[in-house]
Parts: structure tokens; sequence; C-alpha cells
């Protein structure tokens, strides 16, 4: 086979013009081939781009969440005991933390109110959440403004009605104009918004509710006109110095909220610690499964693509017995055979793999807009379906084309005489 | 290009010496040639002929190079073959020698010029060349019109001239035909063998036919009756 392919370069050029036409001879029989292909790689390009998504809205998440930070939320909200009380972080222990906890250089206390409406004008947009929020909210949730300014300790400092607007309500009440200045009515209060935060574009942990759909207003402000509770928060966001030492800070500062909390060693913990990682290991089990599940698909589909193949391939050398043994009486090597054969199965994995992309590019769309999955095409799964073709190829038509490389010239000849 | 010593100062093209096959079937020898000593010289037209069985198509195969003698010495154009490799034979085989088949052996697929082209594919002859030759050839045979034509849409006697065209489009010295006429009705059978017989006149090439039929063999200048294995007569 080497000896051909050094000597005979034109040869092998030839020898694919050969075995093109076999194929278009051939047309049922390779449509087989390409079909079953298709489904495999269809299944692995849809598993590919799940994957490659899950991960770049992990990496969405920490960047937004902050490899850096943890947020303390009240209540045990994995196992909550009956009777434990969810408001239970309060202003001292966010100075507790802020005075006494090692490495910790920020302390956010916030509060959320949910399904608020919006009015502006004659407009109307129910935002999701209202976020109360201490000074320079855009500055340490690393989200950029596009416009405007952020909040103040000032606005904190006097309840001031003043808001950052999310991208979402921003363009529901005004289009394409600037919202800065403009006075929006927040339930009935008229609040004059100060910025507006830049797109952000994905959704968060597990709900489907843009992050883009909020307003962020001077927490004070908030517990005042919304009568919210004045002593306790629903959340504490913390931030370290050093991200590579989250752990040991986590353990540290849970064990001084159990202190503040006057815990006793019996008694379980009445509030939950999140880092990022926490978060991705629960949207990793969440998504694990259907690519689990699509991952076996995948493989089994490959599997059922190559026996199709190999199974055609031998069916194929039988019949074209008198083909190759007058191919080799005439000059044909077996090193010639072997290559139009393994050509004419690469042929019919490209396409399968070609036409698999395409339908898993769809599938995967369709996938997506059911929010089933979040899919990332890249080149890479294009590359990746080459070579799982020429795998298929190379692994399930070896056996067949050196069945037909190895035929006896006369043997074969007689099998297709009278 | 295999490296190929130049025919011996009057060595014939073919020079059998001794030649032997015998097959083992069932742990029992089935000896199919003898020693079949035998000269064909360049530009011969040779008819072998025998009953079945007497090991004229053996003698076919070997002559073709698609068989091997158990023992004994082929040389052709003056090279012994019996040392040669296997891609070394299919070279030689390519070059020097155009087959003719019984049942013609048409790619069912391709078209009669690509199925006159298919020897050249397997040599380093360039392609426009070949077509261009493919071409006179189908010319040659009466088949201008039917060059685009698939082996189904064509005659026995058709399809034989395309064989015949095939046989012919590396220009090899030697061209072997294993029952040619063995499909075709007499008139048609006339006509591959007055094709062959001016391929012999005035190509000049070396033609030998294996055949059982006297008519065909008639043909030939040479008979050569092969029984038991053995050459009978010369």
């Amino acid at each position: 086979m080497w000896r051909v392919l050094s000597r005979y370069p034109r040869l092998l050029w030839r020898l694919q013009g050969v075995a093109g036409q076999a194929l278009l001879a051939h047309k049922a029989r390779s449509f087989f081939v390409v079909a079953a292909v298709a489904m495999g790689i269809a299944a692995l390009t849809v598993i590919v781009a799940s994957v490659d998504g899950a991960r770049r809205k992990a990496l969405e998440i920490v960047d937004f969440f902050g490899p850096d930070a943890v947020l303390v939320l009240g209540g045990d909200i994995e196992n909550r005991p009956v009777g434990q009380r969810t408001n239970t972080l309060t202003w001292s222990d966010a100075r507790a933390i802020a005075r006494s906890l090692p490495g910790a250089y920020a302390v956010l206390p916030m509060r959320s109110v949910r399904a608020v409406t919006l009015r502006y004008g004659n407009k109307n947009h129910e935002a999701p959440t209202v976020v109360g929020a201490t000074e320079n909210y855009a500055a340490t949730w690393n989200w950029p403004l596009s416009e405007g300014r952020d909040l103040s300790a000032d606005d904190i400092a006097h309840g001031a009605k003043v808001a950052l607007i999310g991208d979402a309500p921003a363009k529901a009440l005004f289009g394409d104009a600037s919202p800065i200045g403009r006075t929006v009515m927040v339930k009935n209060l008229p609040v004059q918004i100060v910025g507006r935060l830049s797109y952000r574009g994905f959704t968060g942990g597990g709900s489907d509710v843009s992050v883009d759909d909020r307003l962020i207003m001077p927490i004070s402000t908030l517990t005042q006109r919304f009568n919210l509770d004045r002593n306790y928060f629903r959340g504490l966001r913390v931030r370290f110095h050093d991200p590579d030492l989250i752990g040991v800070h986590m353990e540290n500062l849970r064990a001084l909220l159990r202190h503040e909390h006057k815990l006793g060693p019996t008694i379980p913990d009445d509030f939950t610690i999140m880092s990022a990682s926490e978060i991705l290991k629960f949207l990793t089990a969440f998504t694990g499964g259907l690519v689990a599940f699509l991952g076996v698909t995948a493989g089994v589909a490959i599997l059922v693509g190559g026996f199709v193949l190999a199974n055609l391939m031998f069916l194929g050398v039988s019949e074209r017995r008198v083909e190759i043994g007058l191919r080799k009486a005439v000059g044909a090597t077996s090193g010639a055979i072997l290559i139009q054969f393994l050509s004419e199965a690469v042929y019919l994995t490209l396409a399968g793999a070609i036409l698999g992309v395409g339908l898993g590019v769809g599938l995967g769309e369709s996938l997506s807009r059911l929010g089933m999955l979040e899919l990332r095409l890249s080149p890479k799964i294009f590359v990746l379906s080459l070579a799982a073709a020429l795998a298929i190829a190379l692994a399930f038509g070896l056996r067949p084309a050196r069945k037909a490389a190895g035929l006896d010239p006369i043997e074969a000849l007689r099998g297709g005489g009278e | 290009m295999t490296g190929q010593t130049p025919p011996g100062q009057g060595e014939p093209l073919i020079r059998l010496t001794d030649v032997t096959r015998s097959y083992v079937m069932g742990g029992v020898a089935n000896t199919v040639l003898s020693g079949v000593t035998l000269d064909i010289a360049a530009g011969e037209f040779a008819a072998i002929m025998g009953p079945s069985g007497s090991g004229k198509s053996t003698l076919l195969h070997i002559l073709g190079l698609l068989d091997r003698p158990t023992s004994g010495s082929y040389r052709l154009r003056g090279q012994e073959t019996g040392t040669l490799s296997d891609d070394a034979l299919s070279h030689l085989r390519n070059q020097a020698i155009g087959f003719v088949f019984q049942s013609f052996y048409l790619i069912p697929y391709a078209t009669a010029l690509d199925n006159v082209l298919l020897p050249g594919l397997y040599s380093d002859a360039p392609r426009a060349a070949l077509t261009r030759r493919a071409h006179e050839l189908l010319e040659k045979v009466g088949l201008t019109a039917q060059a685009r034509h698939k082996p189904s849409q064509l005659s026995g006697g058709q399809q034989q001239r395309v064989a015949l065209a095939r046989s012919l489009i590396n220009n090899p010295d030697l061209i072997l035909a294993d029952e040619p006429t063995g499909q075709l009705d007499s008139g048609t059978s006339r006509e591959i063998m007055e094709l062959l017989a001016a391929i012999n006149r005035d190509a000049g090439k070396t033609v030998i036919v294996v055949t059982h039929d006297p008519e065909t063999a008639a043909y030939a200048r040479r008979q050569i009756l092969v029984t038991d294995g053995r050459v009978a007569r010369s």
C-alpha cells in the first residue's frame, strides 16, 4: 500500500475517481451507510455542543458570581429544619464579618423584591427582581455600566430615589432612547434612573429568568419604601482577597456566623454559604443526565453506523468479485484495490459526517429552543466529526477492504463466471 | 517502472521450461500441468486447444501471470518471472499483457470508454494521452457512437469489442484471449476473430487464444494441443 502511495501519486488520485464512480453506481447502499453514520455524528454533534455550552455557561456564572466571592443566604436552603427561620442575617452579622473575618474586604447586604411593575409613560414592564444593594454595585459585581453612574455611598446613606436599570427593562420602557435621567414609577414610587447596566445575556442558575431583567436600588430606599424588615437581609455577599483560599474562608465565615447566632454544637446552621463552585455543582448535576444519555446514544449510533458500513462493504466485495478480479488482472496491485475500497468507505462516512453535523445542529437548535440544553457550536465540532468519520471508515472499512485486496484474481473472476 | 532486463538475444517472447502446476486439495496433490516446455515467438498467432480439464486454462493463467508455476521457469520478454514480487507481476501484467475473457468482464457501472481506459488507470500514462488512445481504439473496433454507453446497453459482440479495445490500451506485446467467442453466435464470433487476426497482423501483437472450438482455432497460424497437463502437439 505504501509503495502505491509513494510511487504513484497519480494512481492515488485516479483511485479517488474510481471510488467515487463506484459509490454513485451503488446509490441505495451508499445512502444507508451515509444515513447510519449521520445519526451517530448528529448525536456526537449535540453532545459536544451541549458540553461546550454547559462549560461556557459555567464560566459565565463563575465570572458573574466572582471566583473570590461567596453568598450567604438566611436559612439552610438544602435541608431546612422544621420551624427554622430564613430571616437570620442581620446588620450586626455584616458588621462582625467586615470587622473580624480575616481576608474579607467587602461585605454587601442584599435584599430583593420579586415581581415589581415598572411604569414609564404608558409603558409597563414587570421586572422579576428589584435588588436592594449598597454602593458601587456595578463595580463589585464586575458588571460594567453602558452609561450613567454607579450607586454612591450618598445614595445609600440618604435613601435616594435612584436606580440602575438592567438591559431588559431599559429596552422595554425606553427602546433605543437613553434611560438616564428619566423617572420611572417603581410600583408607586418615582425613581430616577442614574445608570444602565450593560447586556449580560444569560440566565442565572437553573432558572430561565435573564439576569438582565432587573432594577437596582439603594438597599435603604428599598427597605423604607417597600416596608421590608429593617433588621434582616435575604443575603450577604462577601468578597475575599485570596480566591485560592476560598475553602478556608468559607469555614471561617461559617464558624463566625455560628458564633454570632449563638448556635450550640448540636444545632444545625441557620444560614447557607454558597460559592461559585457550589452553584456549578448544582448546574452540572442538572445537565449531566442529559449529556450522559446523549453520550450513550452517540456511541451506539456510531457503532451501528460502523457495522452497517462493514456489512454493506462485505456484501459489496462479494457482489463485485468480478470487478475486483478484473482490476487485478489488468494490473491493479492489492494496494490499489485496498485504497479504492478504503476511499469508498471514507467518502461514505465523510458524507455521513457532513449530513450528521447538519442534523445535529438542527436538533441542538430545537433542544436549546426548548430550553433543555445550552449549546455552543464551534469549528471543533466539525473537526471532531470528520475525525470520528475517518475513524469509522478505517476501523470498520479496513477488514472488507483487505478482503477485496486479498482476492485471488482467478478465483474472483471464476466466481463471476457462468 | 520495474527494472526489466532486455530480452536475451534471439530469445522468444515466451519461454516455458518444464513448468508444472499442482494443487493440494484435501491432502491430495492434484497435478494440472506436468512439465510444459513451450516457446512462443513475438508476432505469433497461436491457439491453445484441448478438452476441458486438460490444463489449458491453467496454462493461460500462468502465461498471463495470474498464477505461478509450482516448478519450472517462465521467461517473458527474456525476464524470469518466478522471482518477481506480486506488485511487480501486477505491473508487468498491466504493461505487457492484454486480456480478453469469455464473459467480457466489463465493469457494469462504467461506460464503454471508461472500461477501455481501465488498465490505463493503473499505468503511468497521462490521462489525456490515454483518453485519446481509448477513442482511437473504440473507433478501430467500430464503437465510436457507443463510447458513452453502459455495457448493459451493448450487444454481446459489442461488449467483446470493448474488451478488445481495453486489452490494447497500454499497448502490450501479448494479447491473451480465453474462449473469446464462447458466448457469441457464429457471425459475431467471426467478427471478433477477424479483429484479433488484424491486431496480430497489423499491430504485430502476439495473440494467444485458448479455445476448444476448432473454427475459432482455425484463425491462428499455430495450434498447440494440450492433453493431460502436457503439450501433446505444437
